[in-house]
């Protein structure tokens, strides 16, 4: 189990409604400090609604939100000013100009580095003097990017970033968390439905379907639990096997790959054999799981 | 050397990560005595997680491949060269089975599916007696 009096964002038994759908069941989790913490989940599955309720934008229904030991709704200014943001489609004001933007920026951050804010400016190949409103879905992506880290904040929080951007993009973002986590002590929570980013990046991961957390812990650990095993029977079945334990059974005719927790693999009785034993990978995790909870 | 990881085959990264400097140990890609980049700086031109870089140079200095020193990085140990000595020797054993292989008529695909399977076998026979031991 995590230790959570070190967590950095605590979650308790959050759940949430919007009309009838239910976009978080009772939600627990914990964000030990200095890790990078990976949120999956298909879309509509509550990860923007899960990161609203950590930046204190909506107030929890039912549960608790502890985001520093904090509670981000009634202490915004405390919360807000130790994280960086940046969100799928980052809201610039788009009048400004680059430099005038950062300035803008700044003003809301008393630990502003605004030296750093500037390499990082030349490091995007970003032109000072360009109006927001002309820049590119990348060069925005970018400037957000550094606006969300330039105050060197403890918690950078990044809803489904590289979501749309080209490869050059996301390899900046993906670093700007590397960079992040480098720094002593620092954290990094982000959600992506890119799950080899976040197999690349992340030590925790937690996967939401359909409001409900249906993993969370180390990555390691969720990895070791998962295998792929490919198994054969000496004549044809028309239906899958029953497998116990098994997440998800896909295949035809003699051969048949089961996806289970290792712990758990049991042959059926009818003539079956391994014919190969895989580690499986984030995305064959995350399909088998979904296809279970379904 | 530039290793390149591989996310969606399954393999956990720090694995591949120690394969790919065994690798480049072999290959004469780096030598005994030479250092290996930061943890910092491996992550981030992997850009991969810093601990799973750490947990990688971990094991390598368990296996004694390289030695951690404190503050000023990792480097390859002078006793890795007698292993990769080993390594080229069996390398001219491979050829030559692959040779008499290639005269059976055999495709690449083949070949290497009957040493992975034998791997494969060889692996399960040495767990199970692990087992019953």
């Amino acid at each position: 189990m995590l230790d959570s009096t070190d967590a950095v964002v605590a979650v308790a038994s959050l759940s949430r409604r919007f009309g009838s759908k239910a976009a978080l069941n009772d939600v627990s989790l914990h964000v030990p400090r200095g890790c990078v913490f990976g949120l999956v989940g298909e879309n509509g599955a509550g990860k923007t609604t899960l990161i609203k309720h950590i930046l204190g934008f909506l107030r929890a229904a039912a549960g608790q939100v502890r985001v520093f030991g904090l509670d981000p709704v009634s202490d915004p200014v405390s919360v807000l000013g130790r994280i960086g943001y940046l969100s799928e489609q980052p809201d610039l004001p788009d009048w400004m100009r680059v430099q005038e933007f950062m300035r803008f920026t700044e003003a809301f951050y008393p630990k502003w580095d605004a030296r750093y804010a500037e390499q990082l400016r030349e490091q995007f190949g970003l032109d000072p003097s360009a109006r927001l409103r002309i820049l590119s879905k990348g060069q925005r992506a970018k400037l957000g990017l550094l606006a969300a880290q330039a105050h060197r904040p403890e918690l950078l929080l990044l809803d489904e970033p590289s979501s749309g951007l080209d490869p050059i993009v996301r390899r900046d973002i993906l670093e700007a968390v590397i960079r992040t986590v480098s720094d002593e002590g620092r954290t990094v929570f982000f959600s992506s439905h890119l799950l080899e980013e976040i197999e690349r990046v992340s030590d925790h991961i937690a996967m939401l379907h359909q409001g409900r957390l249906v993993l969370c812990g180390p990555l390691e650990q969720i990895k070791a639990q998962h295998r792929r095993v490919t198994i054969c029977f000496d004549a044809q079945l028309y239906e899958p096997p029953r497998v116990p334990g098994a997440l998800a059974v896909t295949g035809t005719g003699r051969e048949w790959t089961v996806f289970c927790n290792a712990t758990q693999i049991q042959l059926p009785d009818i003539g079956a054999r391994i014919v190969s034993e895989d580690d499986a990978s984030l995305s064959d995790i995350f399909v088998a799981t979904v296809a279970g909870n379904r | 050397m530039v290793p390149r990881l591989n996310p969606a085959s399954g393999v956990p990264l720090y694995l591949q990560l120690i394969e790919q400097v065994k690798h480049a140990i072999e290959t004469g890609a780096i030598r005994a005595g030479e250092q290996l980049p930061s943890v910092r700086q491996m992550a981030e031109n992997l850009v991969i997680n810093p601990n799973t870089v750490a947990r990688a140079y971990r094991e390598l200095e368990h296996e004694g491949i390289i030695e951690l020193k404190h503050g000023s990085g990792a480097f390859i140990r002078e006793s890795i060269v007698p292993r990769a000595k080993l390594m080229q020797k069996a390398q001219t054993v491979v050829r030559s089975a692959l040779d008499q292989l290639e005269s059976f008529d055999l495709s690449e695909d083949e070949i290497r599916r009957l040493l992975e399977n034998e791997l494969a076998s060889r692996r399960k026979s040495k767990k199970r007696r692990k087992a019953y031991a």
